[in-house]
């Protein structure tokens, strides 16, 4: 199982360098390829998740769980879409989270009392779907602002060529953060039904994960209402993308490290 | 032994008014394949005339086979032998294979990867072929010329991007929108110009076009010609709210867009992208506009500029075209010598091999033989077969470096006396 980790990382690997090569040759024969490798790497984590689901009785490394949810929305746009220019900016990312849970400590792979649960089933995979949906939104935001640079520089670039149409990423963005909102308002709500149902292990309101959870779920909704009534978009689109990201991240890394949370069950296993 | 000639001229050498002079019509094709053959002694002749060249290109046993082109050319079209001089240029053989690849590849032409002339010199093979006045070579010879010319578009970069204004204006636009379905442009002013980008744009899936003209009327005619929406040109703008993309082209002597108002325009259409396209010389559009967010205001210059590195790029295309092309013609010159007796040769022994399989087939019904007894039948058959057409096929190749010309008559007599079929090789020529 570790082996089948180990090549997942490494395919992971290969395909962000693939994506990377491609923005820089232009040659979408090696960006077709960076699809296949991506593919293939997927296919070992699946196998990874549900060997240790069954192994284990949980496949709780939300690390792992992250990229995964990356890397799947990632080869459904890419499919949806045709465009494999949104791999050079989410597949490293994947690659990047996935490589943080290798480096991480072994702690304790027993699941805690606390969250045999039900309403966790749900709870979890789906507020790190809607997160991997953040992450393209985020991605689309980036591929905006670059071809939005060339545009007004009036520099046909070989990026320039690459990158799709401005009102393209624009929409694509949008799009994520409405997919994302939605699944991330599911997820919150499952996480509050497993409070009202279940209120001794379940964290409190004033949990700092749930705080700031709830707070970048306040961002992307106050996006797509301000683009609803006054037509924000574009650039605007891609900075409060990549601003929900910050928070994400925040919300995920930074809990951990600084703020106290009942969070922190499994996964990062830092404090 | 016979040649490949090319006599002609083309906008690299001469000016219009010599070329206008020998621009052949479709009935004087026609009638120029029939006088060459008779009066001149030219086997195979395909004729290409457009308003950048007109060229011939012939087969024949002549040695003085130049010369008599050109006289033809200059006699046909009454012009001073001096004058066809000057303006006039031809190429033998390998180098005129070299010039016809280039030609069809449009690595001659006035825009290198222009896509007209490859269609140019089908029609002009078409029409040699339907009227028999191509023969053997002539057909191998344009067969890949055409080949070679669909292959330097799909395999190099020499066709790709913008080379006119317009049709930068189109790329650029697709690089705003992802499509121009459903969106709407404003036609500010009258020009020819802004009504050929308009017309792209429309080509492109632009659905609306709105016509603003200081006159009404001046409006009214010519969103006739758009199926568009005539408005009247006030201070307001008022119309730019629903245009996705603008194109300006006024008289006057201000600034017609300012950032300010243009803003509050932005505001109104919701912040939705905008393409603004400026032709005027002076200027409708205010630099400033830039900073006005989604809006992307392009000029005269800006558009020359994306015209001018885009032919850049194909400028470097083309030396790889041009190395595929001297490839391609040196592989075909080398195939040259044989070529007019290459298929009747390949005929003449499946001729052969046919009759022999299948009377090999019938005895092998009748007698009772032995498999080994029906090897050694076969075997000396093949040996039959073999020693039978030695001679004819050494003296058929022989023929081709006599000057004499021979060899036509030869393929000729072979071709009806066996009845082969000479449709067939260059048939499958064509298809590759």
């Amino acid at each position: 199982m570790d082996f089948l980790f180990l090549l997942t990382l490494l395919t992971y690997l290969a395909a962000s360098i693939l994506h990377v090569l491609f923005l820089v040759t232009g040659n979408h024969k090696v960006a077709r390829s960076g699809y296949w490798v991506t593919t293939a790497g997927f296919v070992f984590h699946t196998s990874f998740i549900a060997l240790r689901w069954l192994s284990q009785g949980h496949w709780y490394d939300k690390t792992t769980f992250f990229a995964w949810a990356i890397i799947l929305i990632y080869l459904g746009l890419s499919r949806l879409t045709r465009l494999h220019t949104i791999g050079v900016f989410v597949v490293p990312i994947a690659f990047i989270a996935i490589f943080i849970a290798y480096t991480l400590p072994k702690g304790d792979t027993a699941v805690p009392v606390a969250l045999q649960n039900y309403w966790l089933i749900a709870h979890v995979p789906i507020i790190f779907l809607a997160y991997a949906v953040f992450v393209a939104a985020f991605g689309f935001g980036l591929m905006y602002l670059i071809e939005e640079k060339r545009i007004r520089k009036k520099k046909y670039t070989l990026i320039y060529n690459l990158l799709p149409a401005l009102g393209q990423s624009d929409e694509l963005a949008h799009k994520c953060i409405l997919v994302g909102v939605v699944l991330l308002t599911v997820g919150v709500f499952m996480g509050g039904l497993w409070m009202q149902f279940d209120p001794k292990s379940a964290p409190k309101w004033n949990d700092w994960k749930v705080v700031l959870t709830i707070t970048t779920w306040f961002i992307y909704v106050s996006q797509l209402a301000i683009r609803q009534v006054f037509g924000w978009r574009g650039r605007k689109t891609a900075y409060s993308a990549i601003i929900g990201l910050c928070a994400i991240l925040f919300t995920y890394i930074g809990v951990n490290l600084f703020l106290p949370s009942a969070h922190e069950f499994w996964g990062l296993g830092i404090k | 032994m016979s040649q490949i000639i090319t006599v002609g001229t083309s906008h690299h050498v001469a000016p219009l008014d010599f070329r206008e002079k020998l621009v052949f019509s479709e009935n004087q094709i026609i009638e120029a394949f029939d006088r060459l053959r008779a009066d001149y002694h030219i086997r195979e002749t395909v004729i290409l005339s457009t308003c950048n060249r007109v060229e011939l290109y012939a087969v024949t046993d002549r040695d003085d086979g130049t010369t008599a082109l050109s006289d033809f050319l200059s006699s046909y079209r009454q012009i001073e032998r001096q004058e066809f001089k000057k303006f006039a240029y031809n190429y033998q053989n390998l180098d005129a294979v070299l010039h016809l690849f280039r030609v069809a590849t449009s690595l001659d032409s006035m825009v290198v990867g222009e896509p007209q002339i490859l269609g140019q010199v089908k029609e002009a093979y078409d029409r040699s072929l339907s009227a028999e006045a191509s023969g053997i070579v002539l057909n191998r010879l344009f067969a890949k010329a055409i080949s070679v010319g669909k292959r330097i578009r799909t395999d190099t970069n020499i066709a790709i991007g913008a080379v006119s204004i317009s049709y930068a204006a189109v790329e650029l636009a697709k690089k705003i929108f992802e499509s121009l379905e459903n969106k709407t442009v404003a036609i500010i002013g009258a020009g020819e110009m802004s009504e050929l980008t308009a017309r792209h744009l429309v080509e492109n899936g632009v659905s609306k076009v709105i016509v603003a003209n200081r006159t009404y009327e001046r409006s009214v005619k010519i969103a006739e010609k758009f199926n568009g929406i005539p408005v009247p040109l006030d201070d307001e703008l008022g119309f730019l709210i629903d245009a996705d993309i603008v194109v300006s082209s006024t008289n006057a002597p201000h600034y017609l867009i300012r950032r300010q108002p243009l803003a509050e325009i932005m505001r109104k259409r919701k912040h939705r992208h905008m393409f603004l396209i400026d032709i005027a010389v002076p200027r409708d559009i205010d630099p400033e506009v830039a900073k006005v967010e989604n809006a992307f205001p392009y000029n005269i210059d800006d558009l020359e500029d994306v015209v001018a590195s885009n032919l850049k790029e194909r400028q470097r295309e083309a030396a790889t075209a041009e190395r595929i092309v001297e490839e391609e013609a040196a592989k075909f010159g080398s195939q040259l010598q044989t070529f007019e007796v290459a298929p009747t040769i390949k005929g003449l022994h499946q001729h052969f091999q046919q009759v022999a399989s299948k009377e090999l087939d019938t005895c092998f019904n009748q007698a009772q033989l032995s498999p080994k007894q029906q090897k050694s039948v076969a075997l000396m058959t093949q040996s039959i077969i073999k020693k039978l057409l030695h001679q004819p096929t050494q003296n058929l190749r022989q023929a081709v470096n006599d000057t004499d010309g021979d060899h036509v008559q030869y393929v000729r007599a072979l071709q009806e006396l066996f009845a082969l079929d000479q449709a067939e090789h260059t048939d499958t020529e064509r298809s590759d």
